[in-house]
């Protein structure tokens, strides 16, 4: 029994040792130095940092000035995470450290930043949620590509989140925080100017301004994407050859009605995604109603008036705005009703089913099957009619109601006039045996 | 038929003999004082049975105050017409109660033997203002806060007592879900226990202080049985069919729920009778006499509320100053209400 214990005792030792071995990677120079200065960061002091905040020149104090300010404050980063050199020698020789960079080249700054913001094991030190493959998708977008071959046009990593003053992307203030974003790429892509040598459009910020997308996002910031929503923060994919998998991402619903509709195989012939061919990619207005032969509808932009399928999209316009009347009707008069102080019992149901039956029919119409779209149709107008009869009853319940007022105003009225009668009758005898 | 049942129930109740003493005594039939004491009286007693209506389905807490005042309104069959009968009634109540107060000072009613009279009449007064103001709170929508804070805050500039007034008005330091709880508290259970008690001494002080009916057949004289109760009986009834017109054709909107993070609206409206109070402090130069003008009026007003209740004994035999003062204040209250009004 001894000895076994004495194995256990053994097995157990060996199996701590080799874990924490292969726990640990090898600790670089960089990760000790690192350490030192977190443990006591008041025997590594940031000389670059209190030196230049003394500094009288307004541009050289205010990198000190902003660092002091930003997320990167921290002994573990200082002034040398990015510009290295010597941070504890403080006199101006420092300036001659080896391997300072005093301005990073404008193709240098993502690799940079991510010589930490690729590095998980640092990045996890600090916040254990941020992404470490900023840099990874950063180099594969077209921004990068062309700050690679030397246009300072493109931005880089600082460009968009700023350099000394870089705050959390959650920060309110932060140009990239979801808030500011589509004013940050806007700079640039709403730039006439700029935008010329890349033959591009520049109204993306404007329709988008204009879509549902940035409807929703005005109330609900999680609901709604801005323009890193869909083209990813880093990567900067021009969309165009995923629009589908972007679109269906969300909307997977809509997406799966396409693909099992007659508008499936011709789109995929010509080469189109299963969205764009009827919805503007950034202007994205859903509330209109787009089907129908009408002159701003998207039938028309590929069917002829001439065609047989014309009349089918007419029927369905004519069943969607059906619909969309009786419900606005619907809403309308409980909205009165309530408005006048009635109080409808059941009408938040029926409105979330009405709301439901409705987000249905918008989805369901991707199928532009007439039979299909109908069902739904059916479903919403049964909802809108339910809504119509509770405000209908509410106010013949109120109607019935003031009769009652009126008579218990009637009947104290008759109570007063018999006993006004009765007192003038006492009045005149008392007169009279005067 | 009828006899035997008048007889049977004669014989339990003593009606006819009542009926017989009563028909014997005789008041004089043309003083005001005795229709307008049978009036506050049923006006209260509609106050007490709308009031205890409502008082089945309210909710005195902040998260449901508003919810419930309006499922009263909208989702109980006739609670609109109880709830407009309680406001209406609470209008009527302090409109006859000031009405009544002013007739007594101008007439100088106060006189010996009725100065406790006076004095317990005044201090239900204000307890029938406190419960407006309680009352006001309870429905929780954004004019009820702003009622509590505002009013509240006028109360905290009186000198002295301010402070702790404006502490229980706002049941706290300040106006919060508490002052909701407050307030309700007040309105259902202590004012209602103040007011019985001190309608209970005014009416001890009555019994003394009115002249005994008399069995002469003087003239001016009506007997109580039936003239008096008739006319009494209408005065009340015109005060139903006046209440019951309004609660119909005048509608008192809800409004929308009190929402506390919300900035205040220009224009929190006070109610009618404090309007005159309203105007004054909007009016007002920023300081009187080196004093912040809203302490300088609120104190000046304190100080007039107090001297009020000391009325009956400044009074001297054949002088009419306490007379003449009180028709100034009403004169100029009024005219102030018509001017903000305006």
């Amino acid at each position: 029994m001894p000895c076994f214990r004495h194995l256990l005792g053994l097995w157990l030792a060996l199996a701590v040792a080799s874990s924490s071995a292969w726990a640990e990677p090898k600790r670089s120079a960089k990760d000790e130095l690192r350490e030192r200065r977190a443990a006591r960061p008041e025997a590594h002091p940031n000389t670059c940092a209190t030196c230049h905040a003394s500094l009288p020149e307004a541009k050289l104090r205010l990198p000190a000035v902003q660092y002091e300010k930003s997320v990167h404050k921290d002994p573990r980063i200082g002034c040398v995470g990015c510009h290295k050199g010597d941070p504890e020698d403080p006199t101006v020789r420092a300036h001659a450290a080896e391997g300072f960079i005093p301005r990073p080249p404008h193709d240098a700054v993502s690799a940079i930043c991510g010589g930490c913001h690729s590095d998980a094991r640092f990045i996890r030190e600090f916040n254990p949620r941020l992404q470490v493959d900023q840099a990874t998708l950063y180099h594969l977008s077209l921004h990068s590509k062309l700050s690679a071959a030397g246009d300072r046009n493109a931005p880089n990593c600082a460009d968009c989140h700023g350099a000394h003053d870089v705050s959390r992307v959650d920060a309110l203030t932060a140009p990239v925080h979801p808030k500011n974003v589509v004013e940050l790429c806007g700079k640039c892509h709403s730039d006439r100017e700029r935008m010329k040598p890349y033959e591009t459009t520049t109204d993306q910020v404007l329709r988008w301004q204009r879509s549902l997308h940035a409807e929703v996002f005005a109330t609900d910031q999680a609901a709604a994407p801005t323009c890193t929503g869909c083209h990813g923060a880093h990567a900067g994919a021009a969309a165009a050859g995923s629009t589908t998998h972007v679109c269906g991402a969300c909307h997977e619903e809509q997406l799966k009605y396409v693909r099992q509709s007659p508008h499936a195989k011709p789109f995929e012939q010509l080469g189109l995604s299963e969205c764009t061919p009827c919805h503007d990619k950034h202007e994205a207005l859903a509330t209109r109603w787009l089907v129908g032969m009408a002159a701003d509808s998207a039938c028309g932009k590929c069917h002829s008036l001439d065609e047989k399928v014309h009349t089918a999209a007419d029927e369905i316009a004519t069943l969607l705005s059906g619909v969309r009347e009786r419900s606005e009707a619907a809403r309308e008069s409980l909205q009165d009703a309530r408005r006048a102080g009635l109080l409808i019992r059941g009408a938040g149901p029926i409105l979330d089913e009405l709301r439901t039956q409705e987000l249905k029919l918008r989805t369901v119409v991707h199928t532009v099957d007439k039979n299909q779209i109908r069902v739904v149709a059916r479903a919403a107008d049964e909802a809108s009619l339910q809504a119509m009869r509770l405000a209908d009853q509410a106010r013949t319940d109120r109607r019935v109601e003031r009769r009652g007022y009126y008579f218990a105003l009637g009947l104290s009225l008759l109570l007063l006039l018999l006993l006004a009668a009765k007192a003038v009758q006492l009045e005149r005898r008392r007169r009279r045996e005067a | 038929m009828a006899a035997p049942v008048q007889g049977w129930f004669d014989d339990r109740s003593g009606w006819s003999s009542l009926r017989k003493r009563l028909a014997a005594r005789r008041v004089r039939g043309n003083s005001p004082l005795l229709y307008v004491g049978g009036l506050l009286a049923f006006l209260l007693v509609l106050q007490v049975a709308s009031g205890l209506l409502l008082l089945l389905h309210y909710q005195p807490n902040a998260a449901e105050a508003h919810a419930s005042v309006a499922f009263i309104v909208g989702g109980i069959p006739y609670g609109a017409l109880v709830r407009s009968i309680h406001l209406w009634c609470s209008d009527l109540l302090v409109l006859t109660v000031i009405v009544q107060l002013f007739s007594v000072a101008i007439r100088r009613a106060f006189r010996s033997p009725r100065e406790l009279m006076w004095v317990s009449g005044l201090f239900s007064f204000f307890i029938l203002l406190a419960f407006a103001f309680t009352g006001a709170v309870l429905p929780w929508s954004q004019d009820a806060y702003l009622q509590a804070r505002v009013g509240s805050e006028i109360a905290g500039q009186m000198p002295v007592a301010g402070p702790l007034l404006r502490y229980i008005m706002r049941g706290g330091d300040e106006v919060t879900t508490a002052t909701l709880r407050h307030a309700y508290g007040f309105h259902v259970a202590v004012l209602p226990a103040a007011l019985t008690g001190l309608l209970f001494v005014h009416a001890v002080f009555l019994r003394r202080a009115m002249p005994e009916p008399t069995s002469e057949r003087t003239p001016g004289t009506i007997p109580i049985y039936p003239d008096y109760l008739v006319r009494l009986g209408t005065v009340m009834t015109a005060a139903l069919v006046l209440v019951i017109s309004l609660a119909t054709f005048v509608e008192r909107p809800l409004g929308v729920a009190a929402e506390v993070t919300a900035a205040a609206p220009d224009g929190a409206s006070p109610p009618w009778y404090l309007l005159f109070v309203h105007d004054l402090l909007l009016r007002a130069p920023p300081e009187l006499l080196g004093v912040p003008s809203a302490k300088f009026i609120v104190g000046a007003g304190a100080v007039v509320i107090l001297l009020a209740f000391f009325l009956p004994f400044f009074d001297r035999r054949g002088s009419r100053v306490t007379a003449a003062l009180s028709a100034l204040l009403l004169f100029a209250a009024v005219m102030l209400s018509i001017h903000a009004v305006l």
